[in-house]
């Protein structure tokens, strides 16, 4: 990837597009996953193949897209630049990738090693990105509500992984930890404090932007991000605390506690969907855009997931059903951060190479229009097909038998499709900067 | 208290990017020594202040009333003391 984007300026887009590029190709795989493993991987939660395609998704395509677009979004949002920034993209890309691709080995086979390397590529991976973003924000105020929600995002970041280090090396070692009670709570912390916060930290600034629409609300922004990763906290303790007290008593009410944090959580990560969705319905843009497509879709996704979470926890009927978690992960990842994530990757890559190409150009040759830069038939055909994938997976979690092999299919479209469509902005790129290159070098030879 | 009115002004608050940036780079080819540009934005434009700052521009960044900033951007080599 290097050698296609040797571009070495600051913030150098070979940085994130390692990152961009990559995902998709996790998203291919968790469809081919889904063709090897069939129906069964939809009986719960819990078997290796359910696992494995969870952490192709959140850790391989929604973790490298997360972090290649901070590298970005750092400097150009907060003023916060990371430091050899090519450097950090290369050793974080390297480690997280591999070590992804060594956790779904260790789910399918649950063999000791793969478990215990996993935690390490990915655990030194995120802990070397972590800490150069922390020291690219620590010179930087928390002047908005964006900046303050990017730091307590890393928190959330940390958690998440530093929890999935120590289940790894629970089932590397096989060490005498609740490891479901931990699982939960690693899921609690990833997508709430790590996903949630980010996804609204940066909503504050790009969908006011790109959406044209008017800002989030004050009263909302205020207090969203450190209410949200105070209430994890304490449902974490609540959820630890039931798991290991020692009277029926004790651990009821610790479990009572759990749960109605648990509501708040999701009541609040509710409340982000439908303030979006409210400000996005007074967007002055004429026509919704991919981007405001793929934002609803992903928004609406959410709030299923929330309502069919409160009807688990009220109606026992669905509660006692095994396949409600499993149902619930899928409207979350597939309905809703890829949506989302594949919306934002639409307005950030044309905004990065056109931005590149304008500061090489220094005005001696214009930047090519950055509506042009991946065809806007392209990126409505892709996320019709996204829009498919996702209703298909949804659906296979309920009738496996029918819909597994499709939905696997589909995803494999999607995610070649998205790949296509970032390598065709690739191109435009590389083409640009050949002619930039040109003109200066005729100027030189002259 | 109010500071000299700037020569031109751009409102990008309600533009979706990079059409600030665009207008502002074609501001700057006709803005002339002496003369300063006021761009009113939702937020600061910190990947605008490389592009200045290559092309021998000085500006200066104010949080304005209800969060706007409003930047205004003179040639480097005007020494002004805005």
């Amino acid at each position: 990837m290097q050698a296609l984007l040797s571009y070495d300026q600051s913030p150098p887009l070979a940085a994130p597009f390692r990152f961009f590029l990559t995902a998709p190709v996790f998203g291919i795989l968790a469809g081919l996953l889904l063709l090897a493993s069939g129906p069964d991987l939809f009986a719960s939660r819990w078997t290796p193949a359910a696992l494995a395609l969870t952490h192709l998704m959140t850790a391989g395509f929604m973790l490298q897209v997360m972090l290649g677009a901070l590298l970005q979004i750092l400097p150009v949002v907060a003023g916060a630049n990371v430091e050899r920034p090519l450097r950090v993209a290369s050793a974080v890309h390297l480690t997280i990738t591999i070590g992804t691709l060594l956790l779904v080995a260790a789910f399918l086979s649950f063999a000791p090693l793969l478990f215990n390397l996993a935690a390490l590529l990915l655990g030194v991976g995120v802990l070397v990105f972590v800490g150069a973003a922390v020291r690219a924000l620590s010179g930087v105020a928390s002047t908005g509500y964006t900046i303050a929600g990017l730091k307590w995002s890393l928190v959330g970041l940390a958690v998440t992984v530093g929890i999935g280090v120590l289940l790894c090396l629970a089932l590397g070692f096989s060490l005498n930890v609740p490891l479901l009670t931990l699982a939960d709570v690693h899921l609690g912390w990833g997508f709430f404090a790590w996903a949630t916060v980010l996804l609204a930290a940066v909503g504050y600034v790009v969908v006011p932007m790109f959406q044209i629409t008017p800002a989030y609300p004050e009263w909302f922004a205020r207090f969203f991000a450190g209410t949200l990763v105070l209430l994890v906290v304490l449902w974490s303790l609540a959820e630890l605390a039931a798991s290991v007290a020692d009277s029926a008593l004790a651990a009821t009410g610790m479990a009572r506690a759990a749960l109605l944090l648990g509501a708040l959580l999701v009541a609040l990560a509710a409340l982000f969907a439908l303030v979006t969705l409210a400000i996005q319905r007074r967007s002055r843009r004429a026509r919704f855009d991919a981007t405001q497509h793929l934002w609803r879709g992903a928004m609406l996704s959410m709030l299923a997931a929330g309502l069919l979470w409160l009807a688990a926890m009220s109606v026992p009927r669905i509660g006692e059903w095994p396949g409600w978690p499993v149902l619930c992960g899928v409207l979350l990842v597939f309905g809703g951060f890829s949506s989302v994530i594949v919306g934002m990757l639409y307005k950030i890559v044309p905004f990065l190479i056109w931005l590149d190409l304008q500061n090489r150009g220094q005005r001696r040759l214009i930047a090519p229009n950055m509506k042009k830069i991946i065809a806007e038939r392209a990126m409505g055909g892709q996320m019709l097909a996204h829009f498919a994938a996702a209703i298909l997976v949804v659906f296979a979690a309920l009738w496996p038998e029918l819909l597994s092999y499709p939905a696997g299919l589909a995803l494999i479209v999607s995610h070649a499709w998205l790949l296509r469509n970032l390598l065709a902005a690739l191109s435009v790129y590389r083409a640009h900067g050949a002619k930039i290159d040109s003109l200066f070098a005729g100027e030189h030879a002259q | 208290m109010e500071r000299a009115a700037a020569e031109r002004v751009i409102d990008g608050r309600e533009m979706e990017p990079p059409e600030p940036f665009v207008q502002t780079m074609a501001a700057l080819d006709e803005l002339e020594a002496g003369q300063t540009l006021l761009l009113r934005l939702r937020r600061e434009p910190f990947p605008l202040y490389q592009a200045l700052e290559r092309m021998g521009f000085a500006w200066k960044a104010e949080v304005a009333a209800g969060g706007d900033v409003d930047v205004r951007i003179w040639q480097a080599t005007d020494r002004k003391e805005n």
